[in-house]
Formats: structure tokens, C-alpha cells, sequence
């Protein structure tokens, strides 16, 4: 078996960059879509709890109530979006989902404070998003413990309230805990990826189908000619796309990138070249179109669910830890959270730069092995 | 539109998927699968947090606040650090998340006054950050309180008196659960009708089909029905694996569910078929529903980010996806058990979108044939 | 064409015919597409598949380019066998399929351009070819537009000239002449014939019995078995019982009745008319017009005609005990 031949691989380039770039619907998909959806997805990835909606029953209308009111606002974590005297206008508020915590301050609420009595202060929040809810549980717990505190040393008591541990939290890499840090640089591999796909996954499967594929394969082109030919021209589209949405990540976004733009070129590269393997893998082992488009379903939503994109592959179960081993996004995610956030190059990367390589080889490889086999 | 035209396109349509095993396993098996699949593997439940330690005090009181943090069952201590700057390193590669630092003399502060201790987060993934910055708080607090109640005084004036409805143990399961299929729904959906127009056009069978007296509409309409058939089928099979296999509470009216699933189908449905017939091309087709579906439903739905969270552009922009009002639709049902009294929004503009892609669909195919 | 003949050997090396089929056989499951298939054909020579839909041209021929492997038997093009050197064959051919497979979406010249590379032709080879293919499909000027907007008859001129820009020695064409009109189908044969002169070897499959009057031979095939492979006048000249030609009002009920009467060999539909096969040529005019008039179908003409491939074809199929598929 000959090696590939440049001059038919740079046939087949030619060939490819002229269809890529003819249709303007194409063009649209592979340079507009990634960077619309950055910008879309950049400003949707975020759990921060800022602002959330509160509804406020007070039954005690006091400056004592106000002013734990107020303590919760100030906190820039809840905004009151409803007030009322009644209880029963909880339930409707959260049913309709126009709040997603409560207040409940009980009549006798500043008559008790006054007094050094136990005051309750009832907070409900909808648990229907768990995850929301742990986190606005835990602030609300705390400005009502802070305002106890400071009524107990307006109280003249201020020895005990100062006793205990004093915990500080510092958070490294994000001081500021924004969870668009974390989630920005993740969108970048998922955008990508998604776009290797859809320019590879279709694309042997369709020359199949309108029989041009046939008409290739008399000639002297080799299978591993025909997927160099596939794979080059959308390479240099993917990597077109992450200068572009990393572009947007970085300017538009503040994003810091704390690591060398050398070190996420490689993994991008590599990164690129798996997914669009795979895509290929995936278009040589359907017989039509839609057999390809199915199977990129059925691959895509696991790869971004278990590539720790929306939920930390530490949390899931071991099974399915294993599995994430053998999933691109999963490695990539990690390098370039790594390289943004972390400042890591390669160095400190490198199971994941080869884990990457391995999955792009074996994946390119056996997809020539199996065209081989099929022929058409 | 004859009821008995459109009966026949449906009919062919339904006979074609039956020969067409793929297409029956993604429209039957896939959902399931993927339910099952994700609900197994999707947990936002922060529960075995690494933790490093750095003693400096090495006395029983800072061992005691280790063991509270330990004995929380969130954090799980992976290292003893020797220095206080191997926090660094222990945090940068990822061994641990969180380090706990408790100086020299903690012991001896506490008795006195506010005894500082150190929690270093690797803040990258902000959400387990927050959690666990939380969850360390809610120790230190009631582990300082255990110590200085041994001194009686400290009775706390104010107790906030804490609960979630809908989801009281804050199990993430029951979050994800119903959002997923309602993910997952909205994906197949536009995926499945994607390719039905642009195919018979490739294929030439629909020059045929345009040539006989049967209208635009009834052509929609005959392929929409069954794959809303389908479509049905699945959000029956989801319910129950929801609440049989993963204890999922459905407190809500089954007939509402499949009330609302039906508007929803047909939205999201007919915007896969619009998209077939507007590019009348296979591949150009999937990019545009992959594009336009994948992402969106999973990020713009509030099925994970708040919507409430986004700027107020983007949060316009949601109310285009049909996702975006099945999300809330599910959760609904499957955890408050509310009503249309509560739904009958998420009901009106479901049914406009559908009403809208269906006539474009007709529209855009109209233009084509003429 | 002069540069074609200049480098097509006229026979591959030691005298072996160009093409050489030995008991290719392919099985799709149960169903056996082509069984047992072994001919030759020789340098400039042009070899006819003859057979209706399902016969297993099509897949005799992806065999024979090496797009489809077969089950059993081997196949021998221009001195290589096709399992072993699938390259060196390549090389050497020319395939042209029934399906239009030139990309819609390039232009004329950039369809060319893609071929001629992939074909490693270069310089003053590649541009002569480019030039000769655009004269011969009639499409200089127009070699900017997009493939897809091309009228059929054009596409399947452009699709022939890209698949014989490197002068292949050997040329497979399958079916190429479906769809396109009688003026289109004629200039194509002489270009056939023209290249044949040249000493290019062509094995070109139709369905068209009168296109294999082209063929200096043909292989007649039914249900993946060759039948006959002979000169076309050799295979009419072996049929040499008489043939009828009958003109009635209701030809399908004609050949219903007078399929299988006592006399008459075998009656078949001949567009309009019946043919039939006879042993006594005055007593079958009698007794075609007894059966026809006792069955009340009005009868007109009956003339004695020359048999064609078809009549040729059928008698064969039903000699060997055989229906004729699709």
C-alpha cells in the first residue's frame, strides 16, 4: 500500500472548499452560527444566584421586619418582586413560578427581638430546581443569622455573639465565583464540536447516496486519500471557529485566559481533529443520510452530558465515570477550563492532549479501515 | 383539506417509518434510553467534596472540626497537608476541591473570641463552589454553636426556619428528571421531521405527490400526525419510567401532560418540517435543526440556567423555542401539580408557535411547487 | 480521438484478453446476483450486457471495476487481477454509472479540474483533455455554470468525458444512455464506436435491445446467468425457426392466447404487436386465426419478420426453462 498522494489529497481539498463555500446557507452555519451561539449560550450559562425573586409576607410590619427586608435585598441576591399580608398567597406565587423563595415574617416578630425571645422567620423556597435552591437556602440562612447577630449585639450581648469560628472562604482561579468563567470556555469545545460534526457526519454519507462516492473510488483515489481530502479543509474551519468564539469569550465576555493561546491551539487542533473523526466514522458507517443524522443524535446529547459540560463528571456514578474516559469533550473541557482559568499548559495537561490524540488516530483509522471494507 | 386525503399521507408516512427500523428505534427507543441513561448519570447533588486539611493547631479542638466536617458526609478529607502553601499545589492539580486551613492557636481563640479558620475553594466551576462554600458555612456555624453552648449563654434570637417546597430533600433527581424529557422531546422532535420533506424532494417522490390533488396543508398535516403519535407514546413511557424507576413524584394531571405534550409536539414538530421544507436539502436541513435545537434546548430552556438569570434580550429570545415552555410545563406538573388555571399561558403561546410553523411550513412549500 | 488510440494498447500483455471474468459470482444473502459469470472480451473490442432490470448487470460490472467484492470467482482488467491490484486497475479504467455522479454543486470546470487531478494528469495533458472534454460535450463557453443546471443529455456527455480524460485503456459503462433522448443516444454510440476504432475495450450494459446492435458482441443475461454471449447477427442467426408478427386490436389478450397453443413455440408482446415463434409457417397462420377469431379478437396483419436480440432473448430464456425477470 502506497502512502497518500499529495497531489490528490490537495484535488480533493480544492473539491470540498469549493462545496463548503459555495452555498451561503453553509457559510452561515460554519461561520455565523458558532459566534451567534456564543454570544447566546455566554450570557445563558449562568447559575449565579443574583437577584433572585422574592415574594414577601410580613405579617408584622414593623421597622424590626422592614429591616430584615432590607437585609436580604442589600445582599444583591434577592429582589422582592411581591409583598402581602396573606399566607396564602405563597402557594399561588410559587405555583405560578413568578418567585422562587418567600419570606414569611410572623406578627410579633419585632416585639420578640425586642424582648431577647426566639423570633422565627419562616423561608420557603421552590425546590423544583435543586441545585438554585441550595444555594439561596444557604445565603437566606445566613442574613438571618447575621441580623440575629446584630440584634443580639444591639442587645448589649456582643462578648457572645463574637464567639465561635469566623470562616472565610476564598475562592481561587474565580475570587469572584461567577459561573460564567467556568461555563464560557466549556461552550467554546461544545460549539466546536457540534460543528465538526455536522460538516463531517453527513459528508461521506451523502456522496454514497447521490452516487458521486462510486464514481471517486474507480478512480486511483484511496480511502485514506478520500478522508485526508474530508478532513483538512474542515479542520481549518474548526480552528477558524475557536479563534473566533474564543475571540468573543475573551473580549466580549472577560474571560480571563490565563494560559498560553499556544497550548489551547494544540488541543484545539487535536480536539478537532477526534470530533471530525468521529464524524466521518460516523458517515462511513451509514448507509444513507439519515441513518448518519440518527446515529449523530445518538452520539452528540451523551457526549456533551457526560463530557461535564452542564454537571461535573466527579458527581456521576462510577459506571459512568468510566465511560466519560472515552469521550473527547470530557478531556478537552478539562484542558481548556485548565488553560483558562488554571493558567496549566501542556505540561501539567498532557494525559489528556494524548487521550485526545489516541481517540482522533484510532477513530481516523478505523474509519479508512471500514470505507476499505465497504467500498461503496 | 379532506380528512380522507390527509388520512392517506399519514398512512404512507406511517407505513414508511414501519419499514424503516431506524427510524422507529430512534423514535421509540432513544427517548427511554436516554432518560434512563441520564438519570442514572445526572446528579447535581455536591456529596463527596475532596477535601485537604492543614492543622496547624494539632489540638483535639481542631481535630473535633475536622470530624464535623467529615462526619457531614459532604466532605470526604483526601490529604494532610504539611505546609500551608502545598494548599496551592493540592488545589491546581485537582486532588483537591476544597482546603481546609485551621491555624496554630485556633484552640486558644475560640474560648476568647472569633477563631479564624480558612476554607481555600478551587472556584473554576463556580456552582460546586458556591455549594460547598455553603455547606462549610452551615458546619462552622453549628459546630460553633455545639462548642459555646457548653457555656450556656449563646442561645441564638433569631431561628430561620428553613423549607423547599415541591422538593423538600432538594434531590436534584427530581429536577432533572422532568426536565429531561422535556429536553429530549424537544430535540427528537425537530430531528424527526427534519429530514421528512427535504427527503421526498431528493428523492424526487414528491413532484409526485404535489402532482396529485392532495393541498399543501393536508401533506403537513399527514406527516405531523404520526409523529405526534409518537411523540405521545414517549412522553407516556418517560412519565412512567420517571416515577417508577426513579421515584420521580407526578402530582399533576396526566390528560393536562398530554394535553400540553400535543400543542408542544406540534410546535416543535413543525418547525422541523419547516425547516425541511425552506432549505429542501437533507444535509442543510440537519445543520439547521441540530443548530437551532440542541443547544437551545438545553441551555435556553431553564431546564438548567435560570432564565430570570439572563439579560432581558435573551430572555425574549427563549420564548421563540418551544423547549422553553415544555420545561416549565414538566417540572410543573411532574413536582408542583399545578393546573392550566396556572398553565394556560405556557398553553396560548405553545399553540401560537404552532399555529405559526405549520404556516410558514405551508407557505414556504407553496412558493416551491407553483 | 487520434491521441485515445495512440495510448490504448492493443491487447494487454501476452495476447490475454483486456477483460476476463472466471466464475464471478455475488450473493446478497439468499439472492444470487450474478452466478457463475466467465467471458472475455478483447483489446477494442465493445461487449454488450444485454438483460432487463435485475439481471445483475450492474453488479457484474461494480465487480469488475473493484467496487464490489465478489462472493467467489476473479476478474482479470487490463493484465491485473481486481482483488489484488485494485490501483493498477483503476488506472487503467473508465467507469461511467446510470446514476449522474458528477458533483451538482461544482461548476463544468471544476468537475473536470477534480478528475484530471485525481487521474494525475498534468501540464499541457491535463489542459489538451480539459479541452477535448469541453469540445466533445459541447460546453465551452459554459464552464462556469453549476453541473446541476446542466440539460440530462449534457450532464451525461460531461459525465463520459470526465470519466475518459486519462484515455483509459478499458471503459465500463453502465447504462449510460438511460433517460436520454434518440439524437443524444446516437451521437453518443459513435463516440463508442469511435473510441472501439481507437482500440479501447468497452463493455457497456443497456437494456435497449436495439442499442446492442452496436456491440460487436453481446452477452445476453437473465436472473445473474449469462445466456448466450455472441455477435448480435450470429445470436439471430442461431434462432432460425420463423417469426411471426401479429397485428391485432388487444395485443396482451393475443399473446395470451396464442402462448403455449399447439404449433407455436412461444408467443410474447412485441410493443404493439404479438411475436410469435413457429415450426410451419402456413400452419400457424391458420391456426392463429382460428384461436384468435374463436376468442373474438379481431385480427389484423400477420407478416413473417427478422428476429431481433429480443426474440432472440426470450427464446433462449424459455428454451433453458427460464422466466425472463423484472
Amino acid at each position: 500500500m502506497r502512502g497518500p498522494s499529495p497531489r490528490h489529497v490537495a484535488e480533493m481539498v480544492r473539491k470540498e472548499r469549493r462545496q463548503l463555500l459555495r452555498d451561503p446557507r453553509t457559510r452561515l452555519i460554519m461561520f455565523v452560527a458558532p459566534v451567534l451561539q456564543l454570544l447566546m449560550f455566554g450570557y445563558a450559562v449562568n447559575t449565579d444566584i443574583r437577584d433572585t425573586a422574592t415574594f414577601v409576607v410580613d405579617h408584622d410590619a414593623s421597622a424590626s421586619s422592614r429591616r430584615l427586608v432590607e437585609a436580604f435585598t442589600t445582599t444583591g441576591r434577592f429582589e422582592v418582586v411581591g409583598r402581602s399580608s396573606r399566607s396564602a398567597d405563597i402557594p399561588s406565587a410559587l405555583d405560578r413560578g413568578s418567585a422562587v423563595v418567600a419570606i414569611e415574617i410572623p406578627a410579633g416578630f419585632a416585639a420578640d427581638l425586642a424582648a431577647s425571645r426566639p423570633a422565627r422567620v419562616q423561608i420557603i423556597v421552590d425546590g423544583t430546581h435543586s441545585n438554585t435552591a441550595t444555594v439561596a437556602l444557604g445565603y437566606a440562612t445566613r442574613v438571618v443569622q447575621a441580623f440575629g447577630r446584630e440584634q443580639g449585639r444591639a442587645g448589649g450581648d456582643a462578648r457572645v455573639a463574637l464567639r465561635g469560628i469566623d470562616l472565610r472562604s476564598r475562592a481561587w482561579f474565580n475570587p469572584g465565583l461567577e459561573s460564567r468563567v467556568y461555563n464560557v470556555p466549556a461552550v467554546i469545545g461544545i460549539v466546536v464540536l457540534l460543528m465538526c460534526l455536522l460538516l463531517t457526519a453527513l459528508a461521506v454519507a451523502r456522496e454514497r447516496e447521490i452516487g458521486t462516492l462510486e464514481q471517486l473510488m474507480v478512480t486511483p483515489l484511496t480511502p485514506a486519500e478520500l478522508m485526508l481530502g474530508k478532513t483538512i479543509p474542515v479542520a481549518i474551519v474548526g480552528m477558524i471557529d475557536l479563534v473566533l468564539v474564543t475571540a468573543v469569550a475573551v473580549l466580549w465576555f472577560d474571560v480571563p485566559l490565563r494560559g498560553s493561546v499556544l497550548a489551547l491551539l494544540v488541543a484545539a487542533l487535536i480536539y478537532i481533529l477526534a470530533g471530525l473523526s468521529l464524524g466521518l466514522l460516523i458517515s462511513t458507517v451509514s448507509r444513507s443520510q439519515q441513518e448518519a443524522f440518527m446515529t449523530m443524535f445518538l452520539f452528540i446529547l451523551p457526549a456533551v452530558i457526560l463530557g461535564g459540560f452542564l454537571f461535573p463528571v466527579e458527581t456521576m456514578p462510577a459506571p459512568f465515570r468510566w465511560l466519560s474516559v472515552l469521550d473527547p469533550v470530557r478531556h478537552f473541557l478539562h484542558v481548556v477550563r485548565a488553560i483558562f482559568l488554571k493558567g496549566e499548559g501542556i505540561a501539567g495537561l498532557w494525559p489528556q492532549y494524548v487521550g485526545l490524540l489516541a481517540m482522533a488516530i484510532c477513530a481516523l483509522a478505523f474509519s479508512v479501515l471500514r470505507f476499505r471494507k465497504t467500498v461503496v | 383539506m379532506t380528512f380522507g386525503r390527509t388520512l392517506a399521507i399519514a398512512r404512507k408516512e406511517a407505513l414508511q417509518l414501519r419499514r424503516d427500523p431506524r427510524s422507529l428505534t430512534l423514535g421509540f427507543l432513544i427517548p427511554p434510553f436516554l432518560i434512563v441513561f441520564f438519570g442514572y448519570a445526572i446528579t447535581f447533588d455536591v456529596d463527596d467534596i475532596r477535601l485537604a486539611v492543614w492543622d496547624a493547631d494539632r489540638t483535639q479542638a481542631s481535630a473535633r472540626l475536622v470530624d464535623a466536617f467529615v462526619a457531614s458526609g459532604y466532605f470526604r478529607v483526601v490529604d494532610r497537608l504539611e505546609r500551608y502553601p502545598d494548599a496551592t499545589e493540592a488545589l491546581q492539580s485537582g486532588d483537591a476541591l476544597a482546603v481546609l486551613a485551621i491555624p496554630r492557636g485556633y484552640a486558644r481563640d475560640l474560648a476568647a473570641g472569633p477563631s479564624p479558620v480558612q476554607l481555600l475553594v478551587d472556584g473554576s466551576d463556580a456552582n460546586t463552589a458556591t455549594i460547598a462554600i455553603e455547606y462549610a458555612q452551615g458546619i462552622a456555624s453549628a459546630h460553633s454553636r455545639r462548642v459555646t453552648l457548653a457555656e450556656r449563654d449563646a442561645r441564638p434570637t433569631l431561628v430561620p426556619d428553613s423549607r423547599a417546597w415541591y422538593n423538600p430533600s432538594l434531590d436534584s433527581r427530581n429536577m432533572v428528571v422532568p426536565g429531561l424529557v422535556a429536553v429530549i422531546i424537544s430535540i427528537l422532535a425537530a430531528l424527526l421531521t427534519a429530514l421528512t420533506i427535504a427527503r421526498e424532494w431528493e428523492r424526487g417522490t414528491m413532484e409526485q405527490l404535489v402532482s396529485t390533488p392532495v393541498t399543501r396543508l393536508e401533506i403537513v398535516a399527514g406527516k405531523l400526525a404520526p409523529y405526534l403519535a409518537i411523540g405521545l407514546f414517549d412522553v407516556l413511557l418517560a412519565v412512567g419510567i420517571g416515577t417508577l424507576l426513579f421515584d420521580v413524584p407526578f402530582r399533576g394531571s396526566l390528560l393536562l401532560l398530554l394535553a400540553m405534550t400535543s400543542v408542544f409536539l406540534l410546535a416543535a414538530l413543525g418547525f422541523g418540517m419547516f425547516l425541511s421544507a425552506a432549505l429542501k436539502s437533507q444535509v442543510l436541513a440537519t445543520q439547521f435543526a441540530i443548530v437551532a435545537t440542541y443547544l437551545p434546548a438545553l441551555l435556553l430552556s431553564g431546564f438548567i440556567f435560570a432564565i430570570a438569570n439572563m439579560p432581558r434580550v435573551l430572555q425574549l429570545a427563549t420564548y421563540l423555542f418551544p423547549a422553553r415552555y415544555y420545561v416549565t410545563v414538566t417540572k410543573a406538573i411532574f413536582l408542583k401539580g399545578v393546573g392550566i388555571e396556572v398553565l394556560w399561558p405556557q398553553a396560548l403561546l405553545l399553540s401560537a408557535l404552532a399555529s405559526l410553523a405549520i404556516a410558514a411550513t405551508v407557505a414556504v412549500f407553496r412558493k416551491e411547487v407553483a | 480521438m487520434a491521441d485515445a488510440a495512440a495510448s490504448a494498447p492493443p491487447f494487454a500483455e501476452g495476447g490475454e484478453a483486456v477483460i476476463v471474468a472466471d466464475g464471478l459470482t455475488r450473493r446478497f444473502g439468499d439472492f444470487v446476483a450474478v452466478d457463475d459469470l466467465s467471458f472475455a472480451v478483447e483489446a477494442g473490442e465493445i461487449l454488450g450486457f444485454l438483460g432487463p432490470n435485475g439481471a445483475g448487470k450492474t453488479t457484474a460490472i461494480r465487480m469488475l471495476i473493484g467496487s464490489l467484492p465478489p462472493t467467489s470467482g476473479t476478474a482479470r482488467v487490463a493484465g491485473h487481477d481486481v482483488a489484488v491490484e485494485p490501483y493498477a486497475v483503476r488506472r487503467a479504467i473508465g467507469y461511467m454509472s446510470q446514476l449522474f455522479s458528477l458533483y451538482g454543486d461544482l461548476t463544468v470546470r471544476e468537475n473536470l479540474d477534480l478528475f484530471a487531478g485525481l487521474y494525475d494528469l498534468s501540464g499541457e495533458r491535463r489542459s489538451g483533455r480539459i479541452r477535448w472534454a469541453l469540445a466533445n460535450a459541447e460546453l465551452e463557453g459554459r464552464e462556469e455554470q453549476l453541473t446541476a443546471m446542466l440539460p440530462l443529455g449534457l450532464k451525461q456527455r460531461l459525465a463520459l468525458g470526465s470519466a475518459i480524460l486519462h484515455e483509459p485503456a478499458v471503459l465500463f459503462l453502465d447504462e449510460p444512455t438511460s433517460g436520454v433522448d434518440p439524437a443524444a443516444r446516437r451521437a453518443f454510440w459513435e463516440l463508442i464506436s469511435d473510441l472501439a476504432a481507437g482500440g479501447t475495450t468497452i463493455l457497456v450494459s443497456t437494456h435497449y435491445m436495439e442499442e446492442a446492435e452496436h456491440c460487436h458482441r453481446v452477452a445476453l443475461m437473465n436472473r445473474g446467468r449469462l445466456i448466450a454471449i455472441d455477435a448480435p447477427s450470429a445470436l439471430k442467426a442461431s434462432l432460425e425457426r420463423p417469426i411471426l408478427e401479429v397485428r391485432t386490436s388487444d395485443p396482451s389478450r393475443a399473446a395470451a392466447i396464442l402462448d403455449g397453443l399447439e404449433e407455436l413455440e412461444d408467443a410474447t408482446m412485441f410493443g404493439r404487436t404479438v411475436h410469435v415463434v413457429v415450426s410451419d409457417e402456413a400452419v400457424a397462420r391458420e391456426r392463429i386465426a382460428a384461436a384468435l377469431e374463436r376468442e373474438g379478437v379481431e385480427l389484423g396483419e400477420v407478416r413473417r419478420v427478422r428476429p431481433t436480440l429480443e426474440d432472440v432473448f426470450v427464446s433462449l430464456v424459455r428454451k433453458s426453462g427460464g422466466v425472463v425477470a423484472g
